[in-house]
């Protein structure tokens, strides 16, 4: 057993719960946000033969929207294992960088909590559990991040989504052919979307603009999904280069 | 009967992102990324995802090439969901228009 009297152990039962739901009423609005992209990705999951267990297992388990959607954007029968597997690589890797710069946040707490609490890091969990602690280290406070808060933010988030993507798989079937309705469009519209709100200027979409076009190009002349692949890291290459004429 | 290789694409798709989300913490909290590493990683998910919806780009049909564009200029103003709508409904407007 652990020793339980720890000096930083001031809070209370009701405190923590106090904290937990802080986060889950700040996470409100971003779970409405979350519903809609939810729904189109349980759809579109059936649409390429995903049972609602296995959206809920997939949604459940990964809990990261984008890679999701790249994931059934790209889902054959059978699948390519490893290019999923390292598409969910690429669009998850901004996750290293986050987790980085959280770190310093995260001094006053134990692996052991840390660990599993990194599980339900996602844009806006990691977003808000920041802003919060930031907030709260100017009013003084010391260990600044709250666990309980950005758990609340974490319980709201991840259930609204694993839900509702359970829901869109159990509704998409209604729907019938996505193709003769025109719902394939909602792919497109559905990244563009979160590629809009990865936008930071123009500059720093250059390697979109070299990824789309040698994704496109590499569509045109080769079979199979290699166009992902080859549209990543040109885009990744050009940024590297970028990058290096700026500084 | 789920099929094999999709469960094992899905416990490594989880695998994959919970070491993302894991290493960032356990390996670069006691160190500095410089400035270019962090741009690349910037721009990593942005080039991934418009590599995947590429094919949209240069597809066959033209009734999706205009649907694409309309999609294009509503994402750039409103939300994902009115984005959505807007998209599949030009779509599929023009698809029963030209037959």
């Amino acid at each position: 057993m652990e020793q339980r009297a720890s000096p930083i152990a001031i809070s209370s039962p009701e405190h923590k719960c106090r904290e937990m739901r802080r986060g889950l009423v700040d996470a409100l609005p971003v779970m409405a946000g979350f519903i809609p992209f939810a729904l189109v990705l349980g759809a579109q999951a059936t649409q390429k033969g995903f049972s609602a267990l296995q959206v809920l297992l997939l949604t459940g388990l990964n809990f990261g929207g984008g890679s999701e959607f790249a994931a059934v954007a790209l889902w054959t029968s059978p699948p390519h294992v490893l290019l999923i597997v390292a598409i969910t690589f690429l669009v998850n890797s901004r996750h290293l960088l986050m987790g980085a710069v959280l770190a310093p946040f995260l001094r006053h707490l134990p692996k052991r909590k840390v660990l599993p609490a990194l599980f339900f890091m996602c844009d806006e969990s990691w977003a808000m559990g920041l802003a919060d602690a930031r907030q709260r280290a100017q009013a003084g406070k010391r260990h600044a991040f709250s666990l309980r808060y950005y758990f609340g933010v974490s319980l709201g988030l991840y259930l609204t989504w694993i839900a509702f993507t359970t829901i869109g798989a159990i509704a998409g079937p209604l729907i019938g052919d996505i193709e003769t309705w025109g719902f394939h469009m909602a792919f497109p519209a559905v990244f563009l979307v979160l590629l809009r709100g990865m936008w930071k200027g123009l500059r720093a979409a250059c390697p979109w603009l070299v990824s789309l076009t040698v994704a496109a190009a590499t569509y045109l002349v080769a079979a199979g999904a290699w166009y992902v692949a080859t549209g990543a890291l040109s885009g990744l290459a050009a940024a590297y280069a970028l990058a290096g004429i700026r500084t | 009967m789920m099929h094999a290789s999709t469960l094992l694409t899905i416990v490594l798709m989880a695998t994959v992102t919970y070491l993302t989300r894991a290493l960032g913490y356990l390996v670069l909290r006691n160190r500095s990324l410089s400035e270019r590493a962090v741009t690349v990683m910037e721009a990593a998910p942005g080039c991934v995802l418009i590599s995947v919806i590429a094919p949209y780009f240069v597809s066959e049909r033209p009734t999706d090439l205009v649907a694409l564009a309309a999609t294009l200029l509503a994402a750039t103003r409103l939300p994902m969901l009115p984005t959505v709508i807007i998209g599949v409904a030009v779509s599929g407007l023009l698809q029963h228009i030209t037959g």
